[in-house]
């Protein structure tokens, strides 16, 4: 799915459009920029921090962080890679700053995932134990929808290390998920 | 191809080898399982997206970036006024300048009417004629004192023509400088006390012929 599409943007804006009307100071164009992004990020926020309040204070300082970036960045630029990018580092800085690990929203040795659960929480338990590096690509192609291009532009890998990333997550979680109910 | 259980990993990196993986898990329970919870993650995944209402944070970020536009802005301008004052400044500076460059070029000789050793056009042509005068005057005396000093031999009579050969040569001298700066009256007195000395050296040549 497309990335605009997959946001969920209804503004025929182009990214060069709403750059250049942020620049102007145009805050119709930024919320339409919010609009478009703030729900995915808010779940990659809460994804990486495990808490509400913190997820929604990375989502406001990124946003933040790039209105005052748009003024420095490229008309051309695409501007979702870029903005989950910040997102990404506002966590990381959030995530430091209350001392918490960022990619491990639950402690460091997970319990075992019981067999009696729906898929769904077993593989929330088992994303856990594996590789956060693993982790974050199946959150973003698998969770939310990215593309593999997409994903390797948010996370500065080549493609290529998106799907084998991807596929080292999904082995991973199938090891700990058969374990787990067999 | 003849599809094992421990080809499935590797059916699983190779989307092309699939379509055999699937064959042989009509026929394979274990295998089947594992091809089912590969697919199942894809599926499920979407369901862990974690949504919910915030209505107050974009009036929150819209505030933040309210104000940080107003500070913008209050900087700005505070920018604006520290240029225009610099502007002021920078005119204020080049008025005076103009001003006083102006002044110093339209002022009539304002250093000889202040200081004592320059000059006015007035008084040089004062002291050159009084000059001439002096001279005209030590001239007539040295044609009157040049028979009896050319005529004595003592030592006193020798000296004294040295003597007056020197002023002569420092008479030309200061002339010389006079000339070029005429309007300097330390040059002018240093040609005077000459004319003097050189006065009295003749009135003492004549004295002592009588």
């Amino acid at each position: 799915m497309p990335l605009a599409m997959a946001a969920g943007r209804l503004s025929a804006r182009s990214d060069a459009d709403l750059i250049q009307a942020s620049q102007r100071g145009d805050l119709s164009a930024f919320e339409e920029i919010y609009a478009a992004h703030a729900g995915r990020m808010k779940s990659i926020a809460f994804h990486l921090l495990a808490d509400r309040a913190d997820a929604e204070d990375a989502v406001q300082e990124a946003f933040l962080k790039i209105y005052r970036a748009t003024g420095a960045i490229q008309y051309d630029t695409v501007l979702a890679p870029w903005i989950y990018r910040i997102l990404l580092n506002c966590c990381y800085d959030t995530g430091r700053k209350r001392q918490r690990q960022a990619e491990s929203p639950l402690p460091a040795e997970p319990p075992a995932i019981p067999s009696n659960v729906p898929l769904q929480v077993a593989i929330r338990s088992a994303l856990a134990r594996i590789h956060p590096q693993f982790r974050m690509v199946f959150w973003l192609f698998e969770v939310e929808g990215f593309r593999h291009s997409e994903v390797a532009a948010i996370l500065e890998i080549p493609e290529g290390t998106s799907k084998k990333w991807l596929f080292e997550a999904k082995r991973d979680l199938k090891r700990l998920l058969t374990e787990g109910r067999a | 191809m003849t599809f094992h259980c421990r080809d499935l990993e590797r059916a699983l990196a190779i989307p092309e080898l699939l379509p055999d993986a699937r064959e042989h898990a009509k026929v394979c329970d274990a295998c089947r399982r594992e091809l089912w919870l590969w697919s199942e993650m894809s599926t499920a995944a979407p369901g862990l997206r974690e949504e919910w209402e915030t209505p107050d944070l974009w009036p929150q970020i819209r505030q933040e970036l309210a104000a940080q536009q107003k500070a913008a802005k209050t900087r700005d301008l505070g920018w604006r006024g520290h240029w225009r004052m610099l502007a002021i400044a920078a005119g204020l500076a080049i008025a005076v300048s103009v001003s006083v460059v102006t002044y110093v070029r339209r002022a009539p000789a304002p250093a000889a009417t202040q200081d004592p050793d320059f000059l006015t056009e007035q008084t040089l042509k004062e002291v050159e004629q009084s000059e001439a005068a002096y001279r005209a005057s030590i001239d007539k005396l040295t044609r009157l004192a040049q028979p009896r000093l050319t005529a004595a031999e003592n030592p006193a009579a020798i000296a004294t023509r040295e003597k007056l050969l020197m002023l002569d040569s420092e008479i030309d001298n200061v002339r010389s400088t006079v000339a070029h700066n005429k309007f300097n009256a330390q040059l002018q007195a240093d040609l005077a006390d000459l004319y003097r000395d050189k006065q009295d050296t003749l009135k003492e040549i004549l004295q002592r012929a009588q």
